[in-house]
């Protein structure tokens, strides 16, 4: 048997050399536990020095073990003394993320979203001369805006789960469907929020059907 | 060749006769033919345990020499399977017994034939009450979780430790050994055994090594007795851990017994405590630690017989 001041600081904390530094805080917990000052297992045991002297030492060894730096220099110090054996050890870390059960991100819908480069879109709307040609008009209709986003390639589902809103209003809008119309201020907003998606200049989208519902309207 | 167990632990009023008397009913019960000897001369309180107010013969029959054997000093108790040698006295030296008394009964408790015999040791860490509790082939202690009774086992324990390395050194010639490891750390040696063990080894790795081996038969087990509810149950985990970690010595935890008012009721009444209360709480732990110290026991014995089978 080993005096525990010959013990290394993995015999003193009676781990093995490769445990993750969770087991590492473990097993510092219950012998802290165990020498701590009102242990009743301890008391007269251990003079009151020698049991500083202990806890001390198990605290150096906890400091620098748990510390990955300072474990690995002192693993290759030990290696170097011919203390551990072979090349130097890679612990594995089992470190675990918390999973949550409900899934609040929904991130699991990621996979249906299409994660756009804003500046490719940008780019293909005005190499694209319908797209062009729509933007110069005067009044922009919903069919116009259809036209855009099949133009680019979106689907109006993809559009809908980024802006968070509804696809019936989003197809109304596209169909022109008047009768169907939230209030204005509403549907400016779902307008914006379409257009913005499309990295379109949302005001004059905006501002061109508007005229386009005004026209409609007097005639 | 009969098993003997040792109840010991150095502080008084612990639970010692108390544990020894109902393991004692519990063996018997399970059919062991089993033996009760009251060692703690000059306090000896066994008999009242076990519902025997005054037993006719008593230990002091023979170291007197009224008995030519310690056979004769038996006597049957109202149980089944269980009988005890009582060391209620009717000889005030008996409390002290000389050198050659002790080693006759030590050598004589040897001789007798019974499945399982319990010996209750009293309290105190003289000589005398170390060699009983050494002689056994298992030493159970009793300790309340209390720092002084627990402060008593450490006692015991290292007296016991020293007692053993002192006797090996002796019986192979190494005393001067033993002197130059307690020259060289006068004042450790009693404080810390962990280090006289080391400087024996030091000086001579061989010789080390022996009194390593003899420490390592040296085989202590631990019961917590009088546990409350706002204890904490593991003390006696930990007292075995500190034990294991720092003395080269095994000790194993048998478990704990609630602490139980009844257990007064019972002794007044001068009734064994697991026949008045078998359906409470303690008298289930006492059960329990029985079950367990039989289990060690059976396992050990198994791993001897699969040893000297392969030595074979």
């Amino acid at each position: 048997m080993k005096l525990y001041q010959e013990k290394n600081h993995y015999e003193l904390l009676e781990i093995h050399s490769d445990v993750a530094p969770t087991e590492i805080r473990q097993a510092y917990k219950i012998l802290f536990d165990l020498y701590q000052d009102e242990s009743i297992a301890t008391y007269s045991f251990f003079s009151e020095k020698e049991r500083k002297e202990i806890l001390s030492s198990l605290e150096k060894a906890y400091l620098t073990l748990i510390d990955p730096e300072s474990r690995k220099a002192y693993d290759r110090n030990r290696i170097e003394l011919g203390g551990l054996e072979g090349e130097e050890r890679k612990h594995s870390n089992h470190k675990k993320n918390p999973s949550s059960i409900y899934d609040f991100k929904k991130t699991h819908l990621q996979g249906l979203v299409t994660i756009r480069n804003p500046e490719e879109l940008k780019h293909r709307a005005s190499q694209n001369p319908v797209i062009q040609n729509i933007l110069d008009q005067d009044t922009i209709t919903g069919r116009d805006i259809k036209k855009i986003r099949t133009e680019l390639k979106i689907t109006l589902e993809e559009i809908a789960e980024a802006t968070k809103v509804r696809i019936e209003m989003l197809r109304i809008i596209e169909e022109d469907n008047q009768e169907l119309f939230l209030p204005m201020v509403y549907m400016t907003g779902f307008l914006k929020s379409y257009a913005r998606y499309l990295q379109l200049d949302e005001n004059a989208i905006l501002s061109g059907f508007i005229k386009h519902i005004n026209k409609g309207k007097c005639p | 060749m009969s098993q003997i167990w040792s109840i010991g632990g150095g502080k008084g009023g612990t639970g010692k006769s108390f544990i020894a008397g109902n393991l004692g009913i519990l063996l018997a019960k399970q059919g062991y033919k089993t033996l009760l000897i009251d060692v703690d001369f000059g306090a000896a309180n066994l008999h009242t345990i076990i519902g025997i107010s005054k037993p006719e013969r008593s230990i002091s029959d023979f170291l007197s020499r009224r008995f030519g054997t310690l056979d004769e000093a038996v006597v049957p108790t109202a149980i089944p399977n269980l009988y005890l040698i009582s060391g209620a006295m009717n000889n005030l030296d008996i409390a002290n017994l000389t050198h050659q008394q002790k080693m006759k009964l030590l050598r004589n408790i040897a001789r007798l034939s019974y499945d399982y015999i319990l010996l209750d040791i009293g309290a105190g860490t003289s000589f005398n009450t170390i060699d009983y509790f050494m002689v056994a082939d298992s030493g159970i202690f009793v300790t309340t979780p209390e720092p002084t009774s627990i402060e008593n086992v450490y006692r015991f324990i290292r007296s016991a430790y020293f007692r053993k390395i002192h006797h090996v050194l002796k019986a192979h010639d190494f005393r001067t050994l033993a002197e130059e490891a307690e020259r060289q750390n006068c004042n450790a040696t009693v404080s810390n055994p962990e280090i006289l063990l080391h400087v024996i080894k030091e000086l001579d790795p061989g010789k080390g090594d022996i009194v390593e081996k003899a420490l390592r038969t040296l085989d202590f087990k631990l019961i917590l007795n009088q546990l409350r509810k706002q204890d904490n149950p593991n003390i006696g985990e930990l007292i075995c851990k500190i034990i294991e970690r720092h003395l080269a010595l095994k000790m194993s935890f048998i478990g704990n017994i609630s602490y139980d008012d009844h257990v007064h009721n019972s002794v007044c009444k001068k009734l064994p405590f697991v026949d008045l209360y078998p359906y409470t709480r303690t008298a289930l732990d006492l059960r329990e630690c029985c079950k367990n110290h039989l289990s060690i026991y059976t396992e050990l014995q198994k791993n001897e017989k699969q040893r000297s089978n392969h030595q074979a």
